[in-house]
């Protein structure tokens, strides 16, 4: 079996065939080469995904097919015919639409609204028979055809939302679709909506660009896969000719070697201790005990009150109660100052939100707990806090001369790294909660923060997590706790569980619903 | 079965994970460079200004920019912590400014010092009572400090029925002296400078005030008491207005509700053009004496050209829009 079809013999490599088509692009930002010698080409009816780590170029090759930069170098076919897309505005025309991370929705409009927004072939009265008519076929396409045209965007899931974004852009005659990382927020059910919407536009003739991190995505939904590293195209393949190892490998240009951790020294006694937890409408009796040196996962959908929970534990959700322990003592809920005297650290899934202070520096993130413990007479001691933060920076992995950097400025892996050096170094071993410790981490990055968390497993520390990725639960935990609609389904040791079974367990247990 | 690579691929550029925004980083450097261009070009352009004003450089007139200075520095200051927090800026810091003076005049009956105290008291107590609405109720802090502003005027005018306030006893001329020749304003004002950047860069709660105004949410994750952070820093901004309204008070020999005209305004112009942030987080009350140095010059070279009132203000306010332009060119988004 020949493995290699890459850049020589893309899929649907000539341009005839191709509804778009790059040859030889080069682009730089000053001396930064952000894309070298890339040539890439879609075909009528393909999905395209589009893999690589953070900086490798997917993002500015999109914004080259969609008009926001332009090529230094080299030649982009529209339909065979060199095109030069000059403007957004001009690459739409072109049918070629990006569907953004963003959306570009208004929220407090209808549905119909939002549809015809900002079209030039449409008057400025559009709630005519004929508008409407074409914008239910639209959403009919995407399979939202059961929704009213009437429906404020802000009554929509996210999911439904970005099905709203895809019929828009129908309705412009988009051919190409270029989706960036649609199902980062969304849901499983929500996930297998967006895939049957795909696929109907595929049946369409209608080309999809997909690009994700989500390698499992790569083999659901894609027919062919395109990886980028450094800025050039390293391969593009069948999707049936290339596994998921071999995938990492081509996006890291290394071996992966193990990605998980080896996990089969940890044991300990139990460290925290949570009994009939509950937050009104959303959790209901929820209890768990988290074993000293192991990692707990929890694992549930979007609105299974998985990382609620989490977050109730941490003392950041006022109306959660219920009785906590951790090594004996009794925690109070609802306060994350006593939630840290009891040594019960958080990292949010929201890591620009409510994770770090991204416009301040790299030391004051690192540092911004631990004030108290560097501190003289009330006045805090800056050579202390320096080369504390510094230590902290070498112990997770961030150079130390980003420290004066805003944390802005880094990836989002060593951003998360900045979130996990906040609780080392405590004065004993405690709890630390993470929800979706790894959501817009690449894979490079991943592995080093599952090697961290090996390390406070090392330390004694106890690990509560959720995550949406099952495979990454899987790969990672010691115990496995299901939840669906607010409610515990089952908890499994390590190799009890079975992805099927997890999987049925948070889609559609045998338990009854909180909500 | 044969793997084989396409050529190029096994050329063997190590990768690491390299972070996306390096171009993004290089983009703002840039603009950062050309700000501080900018930022010197304007300072240099002052000082040439000043210095070819005639009498600029007397000692008369750079003791009355001192002066000026402190006036508008002890309030600026004050607003410094309203903006690191994250609440933008107080419209009422003018007002509660002419109440401290009225309440200074009229208690100087006990003495100098309990006078003191009482209208330092007064501020703190006005201005930490908008920090709990913005801090614990979540209010939105422009309309707390409009609503702060309104009741005070009211409360003010029905006590005074609109009249001045005399000193009600001797002493206080002891604010208007000099000590070596250097005003015991700008004694003072330094002195606020000092206390405030103590507090911002050398203490936890100065730290805090950071946080909370860089990401309240993630400040709260962390651990840090949000509302008490923000009363904490509309207490200090009190204080610091309180003893403006004092010097004030001590420089005119009475007290007066049309005292702080205009000085919200200076001190927000002051810590714009010092560079903090309007949407807090960052910044410092260095900075911010910088500004008020910045905008006390302009004050003293249109003064000494002879430029009316409203010249001043045409000329402040072309200098606020130009900075708060150049914030945005600055900012990376």
């Amino acid at each position: 079996m020949n493995r290699s079809p890459t850049v020589g013999s893309i899929p649907g490599g000539g341009a005839g065939h191709s509804i778009i088509t790059t040859r030889n692009i080069w682009k730089s930002f000053g001396p930064v080469e952000a894309l070298k010698d890339v040539s890439f080409a879609v075909r009528p009816g393909e999905i395209r995904g589009v893999c690589g780590e953070n900086g490798a170029g997917k993002s500015t090759l999109i914004k080259i097919l969609t008009g926001v930069y332009r090529a230094d170098r080299g030649t982009v076919l529209v339909d065979g015919e060199a095109t030069d897309i000059r403007r957004p505005q001009q690459a739409q025309e072109l049918g070629i639409a990006l569907v953004a991370q963003e959306l570009s929705l208004t929220l407090h409009q209808t549905i119909e609204d939002n549809i015809w927004l900002g079209n030039r072939t449409v008057p400025l009265f559009h709630r005519r028979r004929v508008f409407r008519d074409r914008a239910v076929r639209a959403l009919e396409t995407v399979g939202l055809g059961s929704l009213d045209l009437d429906t404020p965007v802000a009554a929509l899931s996210i999911g439904q939302r970005q099905l709203v974004e895809v019929a828009r852009l129908l309705t412009r005659n988009a051919r190409v679709l270029i989706l960036d990382e649609p199902t980062a927020a969304l849901s499983d059910v929500e996930i297998e909506k967006i895939f049957a919407a795909l696929r109907a536009l595929k049946q369409e003739g209608r080309s999809i660009i997909y690009i994700t991190h989500r390698l499992g995505e790569v083999f659901e939904i894609c027919d062919t896969v395109t990886v980028m590293r450094n800025g050039e195209v390293v391969a593009t393949h069948h999707v049936e000719r290339i596994d998921r190892d071999r995938l990492i490998e081509l996006m890291l240009g290394r071996p992966m070697g193990e990605m998980y951790p080896d996990s089969s020294s940890r044991s300990g006694g139990p460290l925290m201790v949570v009994e009939g937890l509950r937050i009104p409408g959303v959790v209901e009796d929820f209890h768990l005990v988290a074993p000293r040196g192991q990692i707990v996962c929890i694992a549930g959908q979007i609105g299974s009150g998985a990382a609620e929970a989490v977050r109730a534990i941490a003392g950041v959700v006022p109306e959660a109660t219920g009785r906590v322990v951790v090594s004996g003592r009794p925690l109070q809920l609802n306060s994350v100052p006593q939630a840290l005297a009891s040594n019960v650290m958080f990292i949010s899934e929201d890591r620009a939100g409510e994770g770090i202070f991204l416009h301040m520096s790299v030391l004051d993130n690192l540092v911004a707990t631990r004030l108290g413990e560097y501190s003289r007479g009330g006045l805090l001691s800056w050579p202390a806090l320096r080369s504390a933060a510094a230590r902290l920076a070498g112990r997770v992995g961030v150079s130390r001369t980003r420290l004066r950097a805003r944390a802005e400025e880094l990836s989002g892996g060593n951003q998360q790294k900045l979130a996990f050096a906040r609780s080392l170094e405590r004065k004993e071993p405690g709890v630390l909660l993470m929800n979706e410790p790894t959501r817009g981490v690449d894979v490079g990055a991943r592995s080093e923060i599952y090697r961290l968390m090996q390390e406070f497993c090392d330390l004694g520390y106890a690990l509560v997590m959720t995550s949406s990725d099952l495979e990454e639960v899987m790969g990672l935990s010691d115990v496995i706790v299901t939840m669906y609609r607010g409610r515990q389904v089952a908890r499994y040791e390590r190799g009890q569980a079975t992805i099927h079974r997890v999987l049925s367990d948070i889609t559609h247990p045998t338990v009854e619903a909180v909500a | 079965m044969s793997v084989k690579e396409s050529p190029g691929i096994g050329l063997g550029t190590a990768s690491a994970a390299r972070p996306l925004p390096e171009r993004v980083r290089m983009g703002q450097n840039a603009r950062r460079k050309a700000l501080t261009a900018v930022r010197i070009g304007a300072l240099v352009a002052l000082t040439v200004g000043a210095l070819a004003t005639p009498g600029f450089t007397s000692t008369l007139s750079v003791l009355s920019l001192l002066t000026a200075m402190s006036f508008i520095g002890c309030v600026a200051v004050g607003m410094s912590f309203i903006t690191i927090t994250g609440n933008i800026m107080s419209l009422c810091l003018g007002a509660t400014l002419s109440a401290s003076s009225l309440v200074f005049m009229a208690s100087l009956g006990l003495g100098v010092l309990p006078a003191f105290l009482a209208a330092v008291a007064f501020g703190v107590a006005v201005t930490a009572a908008q920090g709990f609405a913005v801090g614990y109720l979540q209010a939105n802090p422009i309309i707390v400090s409009i609503a702060g502003l309104a009741l005070i005027l009211g409360c003010s005018d029905y006590i005074t029925g609109g009249q001045r306030i005399y000193p009600a006893g001797g002493g206080y001329q002891i604010f208007k002296e000099k000590v070596h020749g250097m005003p015991v304003e700008a004694i003072i004002l330094f002195a606020a400078v000092a206390v405030g950047q103590v507090m911002l860069s050398l203490t936890r709660f100065g730290r805090n005030m950071y946080m909370v105004g860089s990401n309240p949410r993630a400040a709260e994750a962390a651990g840090i008491v949000r509302w008490r952070t923000v009363t904490g820093a509309y207490t200090l901004a009190g204080l610091f207005t309180s003893v403006a309204g004092i010097l004030l008070a001590a420089r005119y020999g009475s007290g007066d509700m049309e005292l702080g005209t205009g000085y919200d305004y200076d001190a927000i112009a002051a810590v714009l053009v010092g560079g903090t942030a309007i949407h807090g987080g960052g910044g410092s009350v260095l900075r911010t004496l910088v500004g008020v140095a910045v905008i006390a010059a302009v004050k003293v070279i249109l003064i000494l050209h002879g430029f009316s009132q409203q010249m001043q203000y045409l000329i402040t306010g072309l200098i606020v829009l130009g900075v708060v332009m150049l914030h945005t060119l600055g900012e990376s988004r």
